[in-house]
């Protein structure tokens, strides 16, 4: 054979490996967002037989959409938060398990077993700590700080959704960074001991830097997937009282389903929510991986 | 060897795929084929007044939203397949679908939009209009049981002049209120605001909170909303609802709306939004406050947690003139047939043997629905001989027919209305943008 058909055959044989999967991905991930981005230009109710095209009407209604605008407003404040908490704690996790002896590995299973439950199990499990243990405990010891309207107030169901979205989506986080510090050199970390460094200045100029790389990860999926966040605030709020915690996914998802059934129109609002995390994304990988350091 | 092995591995699991996607087909085949020669004997060992034919078998796809009532609905259910088998010798099978009501809609949308539509589906009432334009309910005008129903019933189910699915659940409806505490303080059923606002000073001095509020679930805030429309523009603005399809009135006309649900939320009990529907119906059975604006169709739920609980329906006072405080009438929940429905025949006899004379009686009284034509016979409950002596008299209005998505919105502005997030004329605004909308896109 020559070299040629030999690259051919290479790389027919790379496709037919990654075809079944593909195949999948096609049908159920590529197949409908295309579909979305048709339907995004139609009037479609997601029931009649008859639709109409109506271009870039769709575009320019979401822009003036005040509940839509409002909602990329609390998502952006939930993204916020949960990009520094998640991060944070998952490294401060990290640190600690690794530090631990032979518990490592219980400790490990511990805090990765949120991530396992569906969000909206674990959602219906924090309902009934929100509305009855919470009282319960804040009647028995006084701790007034706890009887509140987790789920009804605006003001604390935002905690409430984020205290969720955290505990479920630390320990993934946490095992991305685990995997890092265990690829930091040890001799780096003694040198700069001997050097007379305290733990935490070892912390920030040598390990810090060395696992760069899962920081740009971590934040990449933490970026992600709290745009999408849907599951946390169904389970918890429905995006209510009102509308007081929508975030897009759900304001989306209305848009669609209930109220008018305007799908042609929650279609359009897709597309900009998936232009927003596209453009965003993309700066923050471009940004972090020319930081990045190798060891 | 080892390449002909593995080669071997590969094509036997695409044959495995390809058979499993394909004997679905042939199941359908060979489960005749047999039941055929099954019957065919015991047809031949069966002299006498058995038909020479095999049954037929017919599978009918039907979709209905009350997980609630799946024992019952099974139940008769096999009573109608065994009338099928002996009167025409069809077998038919039923699969029975029960969605969560919260879930049904999206499910039954998407089963329509993509064809694969059941045969029969429940359909709320005020879907009937969007449905039908789109292609997706029978005709069912000249069948039998139309002339069964209430005529009063009949008109909520008809859209374009024909009748357009089976009433299953139809209700008359105010609030509850609960007879043990309004008769401890001799309090009897406001008639009028002023009257309403004597009733709620009577139960703080008794220390008894005056309304349940459970607006997690934002439909029941809603409720508020149609009863109080629906008396104030059945009484004084009769025209309203044409005058809004063609743009030319507003909320803002009716504004006193507000008047009752502003006392409702501000006489209530604490922390409505951690209180769903399950959990305010226990709250209402167990006596934590004396009035509830909800309808009977809560009934079964409030009667599982207390039993001996007595409550009324009563209409809801929404301005000072008692001519205004009426009764809403309406039917919910509805049997539609599909027009694609490859079993039309056996379709529309099991939607006439809902309302077969002999057993369809039984079936509404164990459901605890409304009777709603004159083969029901069943003794009603206290509750409904009290909202229908209300109909009777006069004072009852047939239930509003706002346009889609209207009420959806207005469930969520009132849920923001209570936390203070919105304003009478923000809301006032929305919905008239709503109905805008939506006219528009009919």
């Amino acid at each position: 054979m020559d070299m040629a058909t030999r690259k051919w055959n290479k790389v027919v044989m790379l496709l037919v490996f990654v075809f079944p999967a593909f195949a999948f991905y096609t049908a159920f991930t590529l197949a409908p967002a295309f579909g979305g981005m048709w339907f995004s230009l139609t009037d479609w109710n997601g029931l009649n037989p008859v639709y109409h095209i109506v271009g870039l009407s769709n575009y320019a209604e979401a822009m003036g959409d005040r509940f839509f605008l409002k909602s990329l407003w609390f998502t952006a404040k939930f993204v916020l938060y949960m990009l520094v908490l998640q991060n944070v704690l998952a490294i401060l996790l990290a640190v600690l398990v690794e530090a631990l002896g032979r518990s490592k590995v219980w400790f490990r299973t511990i805090f990765f077993m949120p991530n396992m439950l569906s969000l909206i199990i674990g959602g219906f499990m924090w309902m009934f700590i929100f509305t009855r243990v919470f009282p319960y405990i804040a009647e028995k010891t006084g701790w007034m700080l706890l009887d509140q309207s987790w789920i009804g107030d605006p003001r604390y169901s935002f905690y409430a959704i984020l205290a969720l979205s955290l505990w479920g989506g630390v320990g993934y986080l946490m095992i991305i960074y685990i995997a890092a510090l265990q690829g930091v050199p040890q001799h780096l970390k003694e040198a700069a001991k001997i050097d007379g460094a305290g733990a935490f200045a070892v912390f920030r100029n040598v390990t810090l830097p060395m696992i760069y790389p899962a920081l740009t990860i971590g934040i990449f999926l933490t970026l992600n997937g709290s745009f999408k966040v849907f599951d946390a605030v169904y389970s918890l709020t429905g995006g209510g009282p009102g509308r007081s915690t929508q975030v897009i996914a759900i304001n989306i998802f209305e848009e669609a389903f209930s109220f008018s059934n305007r799908y042609g129109y929650a279609s359009a609002k897709a597309m900009i929510l998936f232009g927003i995390v596209v453009i965003i994304t993309i700066i923050q990988l471009a940004v972090m991986k020319r930081r990045e350091v190798q060891a | 060897m080892k390449k002909a092995f593995h080669l071997l591995l590969a094509l036997t699991m695409i044959f495995t795929l390809s058979a499993a996607c394909s004997s679905g087909n042939n199941e359908g085949n060979s489960g005749t084929v047999s039941s055929t020669a099954a019957s065919t004997n015991s047809n031949e060992s069966n002299s006498g007044a058995a038909t020479e034919a095999p049954p037929k078998k017919v599978e009918l796809k039907v979709f209905m939203s009350f997980p609630r009532f799946k024992d019952q609905f099974e139940q008769y259910f096999s009573q109608f397949k065994e009338k099928q088998l002996i009167e025409k010798n069809i077998d038919v099978t039923i699969q029975l679908e029960m969605p969560n009501a919260d879930q049904a809609k999206q499910i039954l949308q998407s089963r329509l939009s993509s064809g694969d539509a059941p045969d029969l589906y429940t359909l709320h009432a005020n879907d009937i209009p969007t449905y039908y334009d789109a292609g997706y309910v029978a005709d069912l005008t000249g069948q039998p049981f139309v002339d069964k129903l209430y005529d009063a019933v009949t008109e909520t189910v008809k859209y374009d002049g024909k009748v357009a699915a089976l009433p299953l659940e139809s209700l008359s409806w105010g609030y509850l209120y609960n007879k043990k505490i309004f008769a401890d303080n001799g309090l009897t059923p406001p008639q009028t605001l002023d009257e309403m606002r004597a009733v709620i000073e009577k139960l703080h001095t008794a220390d008894v909170k005056p309304f349940l509020l459970a607006f997690q679930e934002s439909w029941i805030p809603q409720l508020m909303m149609a009863l109080s429309l629906g008396g104030t523009v059945s009484s004084t603005y009769p025209d309203w609802i044409e005058k809004m399809n063609a743009g030319e009135a507003s909320y803002g006309d009716v504004r006193s709306v507000f008047d009752i649900i502003d006392i409702i939320t501000e006489n209530g009990t604490d922390k409505p939004f951690e209180t769903g529907n399950e959990a305010g119906s226990a709250e209402f059975a167990n006596g934590n406050a004396a009035m509830w604006v909800q309808g009977p169709w809560n009934a079964e739920t409030i009667l599982k947690v207390n039993p001996d609980m007595e409550f009324g329906v009563a209409p809801l006072p929404v301005s000072n003139n008692a001519a205004a405080t009426m009764i809403n009438l309406a039917t919910s929940t509805s049997l539609a047939l599909s027009p694609t429905s490859e079993n039309k025949e056996v379709a529309l006899d099991l939607l006439n043997y809902i309302l077969d004379d002999q057993d369809s009686s039984a079936l509404f009284e164990e459901l605890k629905f409304n009777p709603i034509a004159s083969v029901h016979t069943y003794e009603v409950f206290p509750w409904v001989n009290e909202a229908s002596e209300y109909v009777s008299q006069g004072k009852a209005y047939l239930d509003l027919k706002l346009p889609n998505g209207v009420t959806d919105e207005t469930a969520k502005l009132l849920q923001s209305y209570y936390i203070k997030d919105v304003t009478q004329d923000d809301i006032i605004e929305a919905l008239d943008k709503v109905w805008e909308t939506a006219v528009k896109a009919n």
